[in-house]
């Protein structure tokens, strides 16, 4: 590709998928998937077991053959990369290592067939706070020290993009919250990262974006928040009572709509919880708990991906 | 050149060459001795007996054999070798690992080819610098001078180089083949060392059968005896010259190595 015809997303860390489709035997595992990804920001990438999440980042990665469809990384194809490493740092399993190994001498292999210098290998443990095992035996590690040594991998060529598949897999809480404030930190540089997880709580602290596929097909793409506003219902108010009918009747004279959830409580739209409780006593129903709920991205998700979880 | 020096260093930083290594190094020295025995029997007049004659049996063959010696199980093990380094990257799953840094996919497989050659090469050095150090040292004693001038020797090194050579990259080729570490260690295995009694009873058999002699030759397209006819250096009725030997057992890495490079390059790593 000639400069003149490059195209918006080249050079900075964009990636761009395009009607990406992987046919196996007899499953379609992603099916004409496309969305985008913005430098500077996490995307979240969920979607249920099975939906494609894997397959759909090793399609991007080059590790597997897209059936159809294209996935671009800053405007160009994995395999087109000069220097793959110092543009992009890929973690996809905690167990791709060399099990007679040692973490520092698995790092130096990297840097001597990328051509980076090995002191990067010590670079990249300090980063990841693995240097007091740097000469322990990859046998030897823990998930968490597994996943540590993953990112170190990663981080090796200092890339603009990060692709991470379930990091947060076999991190202690502790391991957990500094993924976090590393991923974060990643993106505020105006890098990019993309990272995979069935953690939805996780991801809503972590993503600005969220990309929700299910069953192969996207399902929804946009900013967390937006994703979660979308969806039909807002803010409702949970009610207990054992006047379920009286309380009922006075809300729906005030305008509000009142489901059950099917567990005994009333889950009220349309009226806030302060109006509920002055509504409650005006019609001397006696209230066991009254709660705001708000959608969360779990909510939204499993709304979104109902129905299409199913094992294909 | 980066890919061959990251290869090295992935052989170097597990424990599978210094086994291997050692394993070579006592089959030298056990065969060392055996052909040692049998050199001085040989050459005290007892050749007879154990059915040696022609060149075989003039001190230069004999010597040829002692400074070889160890060949038979050293071959196998830079085979072995050569196997380990492509299934390893499945078997420890570090095939992603791989062919993330470096996507060409045909680079990585020629870059072992690379590195198996020179770990080949060094096998081959440090067996053969064993067996001239002891050989010289017993053929001096025994009385039969050093024969280092002599090119049946001379011919009989370099054949043995070029046959450590050939067997390292036959090892990455059956490993790109056959990516299952057991799988491809046992094919290995039958077709270097059981395959070879086999192949000549089959190959005895159908020139009976056939009632022509000219047939038993046809055995050398059989690995094993194709590597038994071109380190032997010379031809006899029932095997071809070495040069046959030698290009079947050729044809056999590129092939391999050709279908290795084009079947990793469709490979799907998941």
């Amino acid at each position: 590709m000639s400069d003149g015809q490059r195209s918006p997303s080249a050079g900075t860390g964009q990636i761009v998928v395009s009607g990406l489709t992987k046919q196996y035997k007899n499953v379609r595992a992603v099916d004409d998937l496309s969305f985008t990804v913005e430098p500077g920001r996490v995307t979240g990438f969920l979607g249920p077991n099975g939906a494609g999440k894997t397959t759909t980042l090793r399609m991007l990665l080059n590790l597997v053959t897209p059936t159809a469809g294209t996935a671009t990384i800053g405007g160009r194809r994995y395999a087109d990369l000069t220097d793959p490493l110092r543009s992009v740092g890929a973690v996809l399993e905690a167990s791709s290592a060399h099990k007679g190994r040692t973490g520092r001498n698995h790092l130096r292999v990297i840097c001597a067939a990328a051509g980076l210098p090995a002191s990067r290998a010590d670079e990249a443990l300090a980063l990841v706070g693995l240097t007091p095992a740097a000469n322990r035996k990859f046998k030897g590690y823990s998930l968490g020290m597994k996943q540590r040594l993953g990112i170190a991998a990663a981080m090796l060529g200092d890339p603009q993009v990060l692709i991470l598949d379930e990091p947060a897999n076999g991190l202690d809480p502790e391991g957990i919250r500094w993924m976090r404030g590393f991923l974060k930190g990643f993106a505020t540089e105006g890098r990019t990262v993309l990272v995979s997880s069935h953690l939805l709580s996780e991801m809503q602290l972590l993503a600005d974006d969220v990309v929700i596929i299910a069953a192969g097909k996207l399902v929804r793409q946009g900013p967390v928040e937006q994703v979660i506003g979308s969806m039909a219902h807002g803010v409702r108010v949970r009610v207990r009572t054992p006047q379920a009918a009286e309380l009922t009747a006075a809300l729906r004279e005030q305008a509000a709509t009142v489901d059950t959830d099917g567990h005994g409580a009333l889950l009220v739209s349309g009226m806030d919880a302060p109006t509920v409780g002055r509504t409650a006593l005006a019609a001397k129903v006696e209230l066991h708990e009254l709660t705001t709920e708000r959608p969360d991205l779990e909510g939204v998700f499993l709304e979104l991906t109902a129905g299409k979880a199913e094992i294909r | 050149m980066n890919l061959v020096r990251s290869e090295l260093l992935k052989i170097r930083t597990t424990s599978t060459w210094w086994l291997l290594g050692i394993g070579a190094f006592l089959a030298t020295a056990l065969a060392f001795a055996i052909n040692a025995w049998l050199a001085h029997q040989v050459l005290s007049g007892n050749a007879e007996d154990f059915g040696v004659s022609g060149e075989q049996a003039s001190a230069a063959g004999q010597a040829a054999n002692l400074y070889t010696s160890g060949q038979y199980l050293g071959l196998l093990f830079v085979m072995l070798i050569g196997i380990l380094m492509v299934t390893n990257e499945f078997f420890h799953q570090t095939a992603t690992t791989t062919f993330l840094t470096t996507p060409r996919r045909t680079s990585v497989i020629l870059s072992k080819l690379g590195a198996a050659s020179l770990l080949g090469f060094g096998f081959w050095l440090a067996t053969t610098v064993i067996d001239l150090v002891a050989g010289t040292i017993f053929l001096t004693v025994d009385g039969h001078g050093t024969q280092l001038s002599e090119w049946p020797v001379h011919r009989a090194l370099l054949l043995n180089l070029l046959a450590y050579a050939i067997w390292t990259i036959l090892g990455v080729g059956i490993g790109t083949l056959i990516p299952n570490q057991l799988g491809a260690v046992i094919t290995a295995a039958v077709l270097y060392l059981v395959g070879t009694q086999v192949v000549q009873l089959l190959f005895f058999l159908l020139s009976n059968w056939l009632d022509s002699q000219a047939v038993v030759k046809w055995q050398v397209v059989w690995p094993a005896v194709a590597s038994q006819v071109m380190i032997s250096g010379s031809s006899t009725e029932l095997t071809p010259d070495w040069w046959v030997g030698a290009l079947v057992l050729v044809g056999y890495a590129l092939v391999s190595g050709v279908f290795g490079v084009l079947i990793t390059r469709r490979r799907d790593i998941s």
